[in-house]
């Protein structure tokens, strides 16, 4: 009853008003500005050790052995927790991580890497290439579902001969294999061995050798770890690092307005229009961008007409203004790419220049291939049959507005264009695998080791394999083989400029730009490098350290 | 009475077994299965490695037979593994030979969806009862019409969008509230008080915004219920005998009023363990709505078809549940069923 009373009139009469009130208050001050911050951040400090440094991701690892998960959530974590034998220097150079040093045979076959002395697991006891054979052997297991076991199956022979040095050894020379061992995460044989990786709690509960390890995990809502004194790199400076799961990005930038994360991914429209235009938010966060690890293209079905004639895919290349997406789309933050790997690295072949925006270059193209407007309708046609095709892409927000941009720049060289977004697993069963599309909005990584056999080479094309839009070039072909085999770095470049080259003059793809990788981190983290590295903000993140002044009442440290 | 309660509890097994078949068949109509994830895209995975996991999980063999599998195992009452959370058990927890102890997807979101929505409801019914009757008693004039105007205000703005726009206002305006999630982070360094503070403040936010929201549908039922009842003649004759017109409402009008809330109720359990994707997205709960829908996206068969069994078995008690309830609180309905 005791509720029922409030209804008697009097007390409603007076609340009804108020609650109103309350509304209208609410939109009000949601719209002003959040009040500034006592704090002063702008001052430099000395390196210090401890702190605590909270970030957020969207998704949960599905867990923590990177070779059976395969998820961008997992490897987020398991980077901090697990070393490989070989690592990128910040100028995406290889360079030594667990290993001293490495050694080619003279027929090429063969990779010796010595490793470093007195390694050691976070647990204390030694790391040696007996870890390194037992993680190899894990990987080609038969029982093992890794989805990245088959570079690793082309190995013929590996062995431990001594415990500072591994062996592998190759059937034929293969170039890539360096940057294999660059992402193959080593595990400890003394915890694992005997044990079923799929099932073992090792994947919730890894110790690995790297500067940091887990600490806590609490299912869907942080990950927390903690400085690895033993780091065979050396201890890193922050003393915790938290990873807070928060699937919504305009949550995750509301903890971040609010102070509570420290770091956070941003897009365009935050980095550019929404941080700068705050001056309180400015004031404690330094913004980074870096270029990004991937690129957006138009890619054709080239198995079907008219896109298996290369006039076609050139007047299309020609009929698209990227500079126009990259500003639109991206808000000019991302830059427009002529091979597909990044600018400023030796991969990236300085001579070329991507297709300029050139309608009437596009038309006469079009004519030369036989397209004429002969019912005057406003579209192409040949032999009858209007120019029209439909572009598939995922529902990504960014790929949706490139192709309406498209869409509008083809109809005026007189090409119909129709779009349509899927759900990301029915895209690759339903189009994709089956080949059953015109033409794509995907997205390619810039790897880091130039190898794009699986991506370019006509033998690539079986249903699930990545040559789906079809593409078949003799040339390409024997680069691409040819790349595979050379080892030394010079001449491999070589035949990765000529491979850029061809690909650009075929356009079996229109790149249509590569977008910057926008970070925001708050002052009170210091030690990060500016200007960023090419290998990105995140590169030497156990530099970084939180000045005693600037720690939170985050985390009670023990 | 007892008859019936038998009949009703064995027809349940016929419905659930349809239930499921339906279903089963209709997740596999989507294109794609558990290896067209991100890394399908990776040129350093291969389709061997794809291949390899559909074999593991059957997915390679025809639809009917699995149904027969997964049927096979759910006679046991084995909801079988995750194929993505790295083997996870997807009801309850199990113990590996070590005495590791892995919880069940399940059993780790349904509680944390449950309480949230049972005190949403509660939230809900403790404010529509009172302003459905104000409204029935001063029906068309202000304060019935403000009411309705609050109700429909808060029935029309965008649950998410208020959510933002109060997370804003009240953890980063102000620091009155936490942002998301469901515990601080120094949380298990706290005191037993400073838990359940902690917990508590966590989730005003998730609880209040859809109670305000759901508010309006709640609150015109009561307020038609409530209508209608005042103009019945026993509530003339019960004012014609001079009882107090608080008498009146809340002895013999609200109790017969309030009849159709039962059904409301038990039609809202399939919301109750069904969470809501967007508002726990926002707010960082890990809770079954967003598992669900990360399990359908994630082509996770086990995950889904889990919550399907578990959510219409639920959702088949509850409507149980509810027709006793209405039986136990109407005589006229228990006489019915007696006879039938």
């Amino acid at each position: 009853m005791t509720t029922l009373s409030l209804l008697n009139t009097p007390s409603i009469k007076k609340t009804l008003p108020l609650i109103g009130l309350l509304l209208a208050s609410l939109l009000l001050t949601a719209c002003s500005n959040p009040q500034n911050e006592a704090v002063d951040y702008s001052q430099q400090f000395p390196v210090a050790d401890g702190g605590t440094m909270v970030d957020a991701m969207i998704g949960e690892p599905t867990g923590l052995i990177f070779m059976v998960s395969g998820d961008s959530a997992s490897s987020a974590i398991t980077a901090k927790i697990f070393n490989s034998l070989l690592t990128y220097n910040g100028d995406l150079d290889l360079k030594g991580e667990l290993a001293e040093n490495w050694s080619i045979s003279q027929d090429q076959k063969t990779i010796t890497f010595t490793l470093k002395k007195n390694l050691k697991w976070a647990d204390g006891k030694p790391l040696t290439s007996h870890d390194v054979l037992f993680t190899w052997q894990l990987i080609t297991n038969e029982a093992t579902r890794s989805p990245y076991a088959s570079d690793f199956q082309l190995v013929k022979k590996a062995e431990a001969p001594t415990p500072l040095t591994f062996t592998v050894t190759y059937a034929q020379a293969y170039a890539p294999a360096l940057d294999s061992w660059a992402s193959l995460q080593i595990l400890p044989e003394h915890l694992l061995k005997g044990q079923d990786i799929h099932t073992t709690v090792f994947a919730r509960k890894p110790i690995g050798s790297h500067h940091y390890q887990l600490d806590d995990w609490q299912q869907g809502e942080h990950i927390k770890l903690s400085r690895n004194p033993l780091a065979v790199l050396g201890p890193a400076h922050i003393e915790h690092l938290v990873t807070r799961i928060i699937p919504d990005k305009s949550a995750q930038f509301l903890e971040l307005m609010a102070g509570h994360i420290d770091s956070m991914g941003l897009d365009p429209i935050k980095y550019s229009r929404v941080i700068p235009a705050r001056p309180a938010l400015k004031k404690k966060l330094n913004l980074y961008k870096e270029l990004g690890n991937s690129y957006t293209y138009l890619g054709f079905n080239l198995k079907r007409k008219p896109f298996d004639d290369v006039r076609v895919r050139k007047a299309i290349n020609y009929a698209i203004d990227k500079q126009e997406i990259i500003d639109g789309v991206y808000l000019g933050l991302g830059i427009n790419i002529a091979s597909p790997y990044k600018p400023g690295t030796r991969w990236s072949n300085p001579t070329l220049t991507p297709y300029a925006y050139n309608p009437e270059k596009a038309r006469s193209l079009l004519k030369e291939a036989g397209f004429s407007d002969s019912d005057g309708d406003g579209v192409l046609e040949l032999n009858g049959k209007p120019f029209a095709f439909e572009i598939v892409t995922n529902q990504n927000k960014e790929r949706e507005k490139s192709a309406v941009i498209i869409q509008r720049r083809l109809k005026e060289i007189g090409i119909e264009v129709r779009i349509r977004a899927i759900e990301w697993a029915s895209f690759i069963s339903r189009f994709i695998n089956t080949g059953d599309f015109d033409v794509v909005i995907l997205g390619w990584g810039l790897g880091l080791d130039p190898d794009q056999y699986n991506i370019w080479h006509s033998s690539q094309q079986a249903p699930g394999q990545f040559n789906f839009v079809g593409y078949h070039n003799p040339k390409v072909d024997e680069l691409l083989e040819k790349g595979r085999t050379e080892m030394n770095p010079d001449r491999r470049m070589a035949i990765y400029h000529d491979f850029a080259k061809e690909l650009l003059e075929d356009s079996p793809i229109v790149y249509l730009s590569a977008g910057y990788g926008l970070t925001a981190i708050h002052k009170r983290i210091q030690g990060v490098a500016d200007p960023v590295p090419a290998a990105g903000v995140g590169y030497d993140s156990h530099r970084w350290y939180i000045p005693q002044r600037y720690r939170q009442n985050q985390i009670s440290e023990h | 009475m007892l008859k019936y309660l038998i009949k009703r509890i064995l027809w349940m097994v016929p419905i659930l077994i349809g239930i499921s078949l339906i279903s089963f068949f209709i997740m596999h109509l989507a294109p794609g299965d558990i290896t067209s994830n991100e890394a399908a895209f990776n040129p350093e995975t291969s389709e061997e490695s794809r291949q390899k996991l559909r074999e593991l999980y059957n997915l390679d063999k025809p639809v009917i037979v699995q149904y027969g599998l997964w049927l096979k195992r759910m006679v046991k009452l084995d909801f079988g593994h995750s194929f993505k959370s790295h083997q996870k058990p997807v009801f309850l927890g199990t113990t590996d030979k070590d005495g590791n102890y892995t919880k069940g997807l399940i059993e780790q979101a349904l509680p944390i969806t449950l309480m949230i929505n049972l005190l949403g409801l509660a939230i809900t019914l403790l404010l529509a009862i009172p302003l459905g009757v104000l409204s029935a008693r001063k029906y068309q004039q202000w304060q019935d019409k403000s009411i309705t105007l609050f109700n429909f205000i808060g029935f029309s703005i965008p649950g998410f969008w208020l959510s933002l726009l109060l997370m804003y206002w009240l953890g980063v305006v102000n620091d009155w509230l936490p942002i998301s999630g469901l515990h601080n982070l120094n949380y298990e360094h706290l005191d037993t008080w400073g838990k359940i503070k902690d917990t508590a403040s966590h989730l005003v936010l998730p609880v209040l915004i859809p109670s305000i929201t759901g508010l309006a549908s709640i609150t015109l039922f009561v307020k038609n219920g409530m209508l209608d009842v005042l103009h019945q003649d026993y509530i003339t004759t019960a004012r014609a005998k001079g009882l107090t017109e608080h008498k009146v409402v809340y002895t013999h009008a609200l109790r017969n009023a309030l009849l159709p809330l039962i059904t409301i109720i038990g039609l809202s359990i399939p919301g109750l363990i069904g969470g809501s994707v967007i508002s726990e997205t926002i707010f960082a709960i890990d809770g079954m709505g967003k598992l669900f829908f990360d399990a359908v996206t994630s082509r996770d068969f086990p995950v889904v078809m889990g919550i399907l069994t578990i959510g219409s078995a639920l959702t088949l008690l509850g409507n149980l549940i509810a027709d006793i309830a209405y039986a136990w609180a109407d005589p006229r309905v228990r006489r019915g069923v007696a006879r039938g």
